[in-house]
């Protein structure tokens, strides 16, 4: 049983009080795989390090298990870490990298032995035990990492970004390893990244982060449809959610609210408009959010339909990024089927999924939720 | 031009352009000038006295024979106390030396470097600024402290002065700073303590500066004639090093032993080039980690 409880945990560096992570609580559940994501400097790793006991607390409590492991060194808190640049001893072979946690631990040889042999078949590092870390790519570098932490059989497992160091198809290949090999230890994971892709595929929770804050919890489903602020929106998902700001009106005849922009004005459907009628935002502005994928060229999924000066277009194989003008600051961008080509300037008309279409508060960035 | 392209191909040389080439035959001439004590050293060492007094001096020996070694062995012979005990004392100094020097200065740039205990950069100016002491200026306070600790006459007395080395600890800690964080984070979460982090990660790792500490050390300590002049009373307990300073020192006449003192030289000489070149890759390596350590640092995380 290894769940991890954070109650109110603050990291404060220096004279300035600048604070890293404030006020963070959540409780992460046995056997689970929790991925922290964030931009650089949101306090994701620093978190990640207080609970391995690297850092120090300057607030709060990690519980780990029923254990309050605040004054507890690293040793004893009964968790394995992979580094980011891996961190494997140079001076040592890769088995003895591998087998220096257990010898410490004052593990039989045999024990020791069987141990290594047994971590080296499941990462298919056997025939690298003799060699010495440099002599090792990459991958092979990050699969020795990993053994170092799993043969030690820990509760709990924290990884710094385990994959930023590797190329894109060894990342991808790596990622799926690391998802096996979570299901067949049954252990908690513990996992920080910077790459949405990776905490989208990989997490069964995602923690977003910002500013050292917690912005939302939940699984990457929930994350990815119903964000709760344009942060999250904006972070998670490639190409980006489009955000447009409009102001919130009644439409004089068919008494029925609409969005209205500059260049276009939209029905907001049913459960939205009870959202913006709840947080008082009629004849407010409010930012709408709507994904490029929730974005046609036909009139396919929806009636309701705007124009846009096309200005661009990204060819990525399956799907072609559009971006169109619709005269707001950013463009909006469109993801179509690779076949629609259109020329500069061209006027595209679009058709948008009201359903799937998000507000938030523009000022606060909150979305508005019934 | 393309002939000599040629010749260096033949040669299996890399091509180089002609400023290369330039700079390369400079660096030739300055590395032939700076071997010129050395083989100074030894053609004196052989030189016959005839030739011992020539001026302008002979680089190379004309007639070399063993006459200064010859006569080295007869002063060593007729000396009161074996020349042998003269010797045992150098060579149990220096090694001593060696592993004391290096395991204090080692001992002392890990927590500097890596535990960033408050006023550890005071600490570390401190040593730094020792650097600045002339040796002269310390020799009384020296002296008052060993003849206080009542360790004259003894090898304590030898070993205790040069234990304490700046020189060394700066180069070590210079070199522990390019040792990852998180090579100790991981020993720590694997279960290390303290001295087993110090034992099994961070000595192994700086063995280069380890070795050229132990030069450096060894260097000081093999040479060194200022401890058996001031603190050993006792003939028994003073080193070589002293007993060949002897032979020229304090006659009156400064023609006599030059032979043995040429021959001496060379004694002198051989062992630290020994060592030298038995750890001088990796001191170069020391060198060059302790002058760019930024550029150093961003290359060992990119591998």
């Amino acid at each position: 049983m290894a769940k991890i409880l954070i109650n109110h945990l603050y990291k404060i560096y220096g004279k300035e009080k600048h604070a890293v992570v404030k006020d963070f609580n959540m409780e992460i559940k046995d056997k689970e795989f929790l991925v922290f994501v964030g931009p650089s400097g949101c306090g994701k790793s620093t978190t990640l390090r207080m609970i391995a006991g690297l850092e120090d607390i300057t607030d709060g409590e990690i519980y780990i298990g029923d254990t309050l492991v605040n004054n507890l060194p690293p040793k004893n808190r009964d968790i394995a870490m992979v580094f980011q640049n891996y961190a494997l001893y140079p001076n040592m072979s890769v088995f003895e990298n591998i087998a220096f946690g257990l010898r410490l631990r004052k593990t039989p040889k045999h024990e020791i032995e069987q141990s290594v042999k047994r971590v080296g078949r499941v990462l298919e590092i056997e025939q690298y035990f003799s060699r010495k870390p440099k002599f090792l790519s990459g991958g092979q570098r990050q699969r020795v990492a990993l053994g170092r932490a799993i043969v030690r059989n820990p509760e709990v497992f924290l990884m710094d970004e385990p994959l930023s160091n590797l190329d894109a198809k060894l990342r991808v290949q790596m990622r799926t390893e690391i998802i096996k090999l979570h299901k067949s230890l049954g252990v908690t994971f513990v996992y920080v990244t910077h790459d949405q892709v990776e905490a989208m595929t990989m997490g069964d929770r995602i923690v977003v982060m910002k500013d050292g804050v917690i912005q939302q919890v939940d699984t990457p489903e929930v994350i990815y449809s119903k964000p709760c602020n344009t942060f999250v929106a904006g972070f998670i998902g490639s190409p980006q959610m489009n955000f447009v700001k409009g102001r919130i009106l009644e439409n004089s005849k068919t008494k029925k609210l609409e969005f209205h922009t500059n260049r276009f004005a939209l029905e907001i459907p049913e459960n939205a408009v009870r959202a913006v009628i709840k947080n008082k935002q009629v004849n407010r502005v409010v930012t709408l959010g709507i994904r490029p994928e929730n974005i046609g060229l036909e009139v396919l999924f929806s009636e309701v339909t705007i124009k846009g000066i096309y200005k661009l277009g990204e060819l990525m194989g399956a799907d072609r990024y559009l971006h169109l003008d619709i005269g707001e600051e950013q463009p909006l961008v469109v993801r179509v089927n690779p076949s629609a080509a259109f020329s500069p300037d061209e006027v595209v008309s679009l058709a948008l999924d009201m359903s799937k279409v998000l507000f938030f508060n523009s000022e606060t960035g909150e979305r508005l939720i019934e | 031009m393309k002939k000599i392209i040629k010749l260096l191909k033949l040669l299996k040389l890399p091509v180089m352009d002609g400023f290369q080439i330039l700079i390369t035959i400079q660096l030739v001439i300055f590395s032939v000038f700076m071997l010129l004590p050395i083989v100074y050293i030894f053609n004196h060492a052989l030189k016959p006295y005839s030739e011992l007094f020539i001026y302008p001096p002979n680089i190379f020996v004309r007639n070399p024979n063993s006459q200064n070694f010859n006569e080295l062995f007869l002063v060593a012979a007729s000396s009161a106390i074996p020349i042998t005990r003269y010797l045992f004392n150098s060579v149990f100094i220096s090694v001593g030396s060696v592993v004391g020097i290096t395991f204090v200065s080692i001992l002392c740039a890990y927590p500097i470097s890596k535990h960033k205990f408050p006023g550890h950069k005071i600490v570390f100016s401190i040593i730094i600024l020792t650097l600045m002491f002339a040796p002269e200026a310390v020799q009384i306070p020296r002296y008052l402290v060993v003849s206080k600790l009542g360790i004259m006459n003894t090898y304590f007395g030898h070993f205790l002065p040069l234990l304490a080395m700046p020189v060394s600890v700066f180069l070590m800690k210079q070199f522990i700073d390019q040792i990852p964080d998180e090579l100790i984070q991981a020993a720590y979460l694997d279960g290390a303590k303290e001295f087993s982090v110090f034992l099994y990660i961070i000595v192994p790792n700086c063995m280069p500066a380890v070795a050229t500490v132990a030069i450096l050390a060894f260097q000081a300590s093999w040479s060194n004639i200022e401890t058996s002049t001031l603190f050993m009373q006792d003939d028994e307990m003073k080193n070589f090093a002293y007993f060949l300073s002897t032979l020229t020192n304090n006659l009156t006449n400064n023609v006599a032993r030059q032979g043995a003192a040429a021959a001496a030289a060379l004694i002198m000489f051989i062992p630290n080039l020994f060592i030298f070149l038995f750890f001088q890759g990796k001191m170069i390596t020391t060198m060059a980690h302790s002058g760019i350590k930024g550029s150093e640092k961003s290359g060992k995380k990119s591998e």
